[in-house]
């Protein structure tokens, strides 16, 4: 792991490989993802209607609810940075997005997959698949604002108002199949979800599935936020060498 | 009317499509855990590159 550190009127530079709290969720990650491998292939009854494609579920869902999260913590780490202007909400937001926009292809992908066997079609241009893939193009322009802005703090900012402004399409995502006609299935979670939507088993498998990805999802955000501190921190330690070595 | 069980499971051909969303959900998340990774390597390189960078200053003033 690395790690760079400010220390006294000089700048010290150190990386060293302590087992640290990212190892101990990386393990923790690693252990939950084989569990809910089993669970989800094992223990989970088959549905009866749709067979065995439908175990797609206890990762395609949890996917999405976790780059919905991502997304939220962009929006408030956005919120606050444009109030503070504290570096450590910018990076927040910076490692959330990149996540969210992980997630966000692979429910696309994992979505594309299912809809095969059971739309007999890859893709269809109905309102779920459709507001998802605008939510993957806002975030994908907002990773592309922060590397081709003129400079690191405006792409902080323009990125800032761009992740406030793109999260309104993630309510639009959740409530697309009730307020237009669509062949996605109903919410199985959160506020519309239906009481009996799902069978005891298959909710036990879902929320274990949950806590997996949520795990996952923090340990690759802490992992992100350290690579973007180091790399800050080593931008600032290039330019004072760079500004001693001109003065001498 | 009497009823008749024809089949208790789909046939199987989904199984594919189900191995092939896993398979590529764990390859997307190791992919992008590799790309960290090697993030990481880099930026120890340029530690080390600028440690060496000032003693070698340090050396020669």
């Amino acid at each position: 792991m690395v790690a760079l550190e400010h220390g006294g009127r000089g700048k010290t530079v150190s990386h060293g490989g302590k087992f640290g709290p990212r190892q101990v969720l990386l393990i923790l990650a690693g252990v939950l993802l084989l569990a809910d491998l089993y669970l989800m292939l094992m223990v989970a009854p088959t549905d009866s209607v749709l067979g065995q494609v439908q175990r797609i579920f206890y990762f395609h869902v949890p996917m999405a609810v976790m780059s919905f999260l991502a997304f939220f913590v962009v929006f408030l780490a956005s919120v606050v940075f444009l109030v503070k202007r504290t570096p450590f909400w910018d990076r927040l937001a910076h490692a959330c997005a990149e996540v969210g926009v992980v997630l966000v292809t692979l429910t696309l992908i994992t979505g594309v997959i299912w809809a095969r066997p059971i739309w007999n079609t890859w893709w269809t241009w109905e309102p779920r698949l459709t507001t998802t893939l605008i939510l993957w193009l806002i975030y994908v322009a907002y990773l592309m604002i922060r590397s081709y802005a003129p400079s690191r703090r405006q792409g902080s900012i323009y990125a800032a108002v761009v992740g406030i402004v793109g999260f309104v399409d993630v309510p639009i995502v959740y409530y697309s199949v009730i307020w237009w006609r669509s062949i996605h299935p109903s919410p199985v979670v959160g506020p519309l979800a239906a009481a009996d939507a799902l069978n005891s088993t298959m909710l036990v498998v879902l929320l274990f599935s949950f806590v997996t990805f949520l795990v996952l999802f923090v340990y690759l955000v802490a992992e992100r936020m350290a690579v973007r501190d180091a790399e800050d921190k080593l931008r600032d330690v290039r330019l004072a060498l760079r500004r001693s070595q001109a003065q001498t | 009317m009497p009823f008749a069980l024809l089949q208790t499971q789909l046939p199987p051909e989904n199984l594919p499509f189900l191995f092939a969303a896993l398979a590529v959900s764990w390859a997307g998340f190791f992919v992008y855990a590799f790309w960290i990774s090697r993030r990481q390597q880099d930026l120890r390189r340029e530690i080390d590159e600028i440690r060496q960078t000032l003693d070698d200053g340090k050396d020669g003033g």
